[in-house]
């Protein structure tokens, strides 16, 4: 195989495609997931591409724009997912989502990491007795 | 990389295909080795070694691309899109900071443009870097900047099964290597090109001899001519004039003219390297194809207006595709507002 005849392209399209497979496994932030994926979207479109030269035919590079297209749809979709998911859960970390697994799964806990901070103490709430303070005349105004 | 494997035999079990092929499994263990090292985790060793091993694994599966001399700027080219993707790659997926894992991706994505120029594709190349690197990227770090303002959290800091993940990212390259090896073995075709090229450089009628043997009253065509057949096989292909000059001078034994053999030797050389370049292998070049449709040229070439001819491929053939695309970034846009624009509860 010398660079730059199909099979070498073929075989930098392969090994972007398993980085962005081995990205997507291993990391736990939602971006840097998504990333993954489409990294190996460029993979593919690699292989789709030098195949079009290799045989002398636009379909290939064709596919290409529609992966573009279905990629950029793709890309809106997940950012307003990951929005969404962010305004729930305060963190990118999709271990927050991990009730979403099957009922009879034990839960992944990732090797180091730190133990919850133990919650404050609570203590007991005394219910309120006695007779009401007036209000002021502005609040009663504002209220009613 | 065929001439390290010229043996065809092909062995069975795990550890005789080892050790055929440990030099074709030596950079993918290696880059998932290093990656291995370098994806964060608790216990971090230092990124000089997993940098170290990665780059051994990217050294070593260039060397074994790169075997011949020749320095073409197209290979040098490849070399240098190739490396700095794949070493993008690398650092998008091992880096903590998701910030810093955006532009290595957005740099991923230039080398992925260059590698389409080299692949005669400029409007895809135009394309993505517009696409990719202009809209993506940049609203992703756009959300990065609205959701991560502490800097890195937990969740950067670790990773999720290291181990299994590169394991099984390694198993999975080596396999596609493999099978990519099989199809591709071009060992057939690179014997009979050494074999021209040593026929165009002959001095003389010995050495000439020397690698057709002698011209017997049995054996009438030489047997380069004949492996020559069997590596092209089409009869009309534009080179049989020379393989029959070939074959009559050598039939004419010591008297024949060297510098007739020279000059259709150096043809069939030229065609036959440029045969390996574009169709040799796959066996593609044998598939009958439909002609003179838009969009369908001869193998490994087309047009140099790109756009033209990808505009008439995309609203001819793919039009209805295209109306679909049409269609589908449209429900895209519609459910991208729907979800985000939706409140926190309570605050409609």
């Amino acid at each position: 195989m010398t660079p730059g005849t199909l099979e070498s392209y073929l075989l930098v399209g392969a090994a972007l495609f398993v980085l962005g497979l081995v990205g997507f496994l291993t990391r736990r932030n939602m971006i840097i997931m998504f990333l993954s994926a489409e990294m190996m979207l460029q993979g593919v479109a690699i292989n789709l591409v030098a195949f079009a030269k290799f045989r002398g035919d636009l379909g290939g590079q064709v596919l290409v724009m529609f992966i573009h297209t279905v990629a950029a749809c793709e890309a809106a979709i997940a950012l307003a997912l990951i929005l969404l998911l962010f305004k729930r859960g305060k963190s990118l970390d999709v271990s927050l989502w991990q009730d979403l697994r099957e009922a009879d799964q034990d839960p992944i806990e990732d090797e180091g990491t730190p133990p919850e901070p133990p919650k404050p103490a609570e203590f007991q709430h005394l219910t309120p007795a006695g007779a009401e303070p007036a209000k002021k005349e502005a609040e009663k105004v504002s209220h009613a | 990389m065929s001439f390290l494997f010229a043996d065809t035999a092909r062995a069975t079990g795990f550890l005789p295909f080892v050790r055929e092929n440990w030099l074709l499994l030596l950079p993918p263990i290696l880059g998932f080795v290093g990656i291995y090292a370098l994806l964060p985790r608790a216990r971090q060793t230092k990124p000089l070694w997993g940098g170290a091993l990665a780059a051994a694994g990217l050294i070593t599966g260039g060397v074994f691309l790169v075997h011949s001399d020749a320095v073409l700027v197209e290979r040098v080219l490849f070399c240098a899109f190739a490396g700095l993707a794949l070493v993008a790659g690398v650092m998008m997926i091992t880096q903590k900071n998701p910030v810093h894992a955006a532009m290595s991706f957005a740099m991923v994505v230039l080398s992925t443009c260059g590698l389409f120029l080299l692949q005669a594709a400029p409007f895809l190349m135009a394309a993505t870097i517009i696409i990719y690197a202009g809209a993506i990227v940049v609203t992703f770090l756009f959300v990065i900047m609205l959701a991560q303002q502490d800097g890195a959290t937990n969740a950067d800091r670790l990773s999720r099964e290291p181990f299994l993940a590169s394991l099984a990212g390694c198993v999975l390259l080596v396999a596609l290597v493999c099978i990519l090896h099989k199809a591709h073995d071009t060992a057939k075709i690179d014997s009979v090109i050494v074999s021209f090229r040593q026929l165009s450089e002959a001095k003389n009628i010995a050495q000439v001899k020397r690698l057709f043997g002698e011209p017997s009253p049995g054996t009438t065509t030489p047997e380069l001519v004949v492996r020559t057949h069997g590596v092209i096989a089409n009869v009309d292909s534009p080179v049989q004039s020379d393989l029959n000059n070939i074959r009559h001078e050598w039939n004419r034994g010591d008297k024949a003219r060297i510098e007739v053999i020279q000059k259709h030797a150096k043809n069939v050389h030229v065609y036959l390297e440029a045969k390996r370049r574009t169709t040799a292998s796959l066996g593609l070049d044998d598939v009958p194809r439909k002609a003179s449709t838009p969009g369908h040229f001869s193998p490994g070439k087309l047009p140099a207006e790109n756009v033209t001819g990808l505009g008439r491929t995309l609203f001819t053939d793919y039009l209805i595709a295209v109306e679909l695309a049409a269609a589908l970034l449209l429900v895209a846009t519609i459910g991208a507002i729907v979800i985000a624009g939706r409140r926190a509860e309570g605050l409609r």
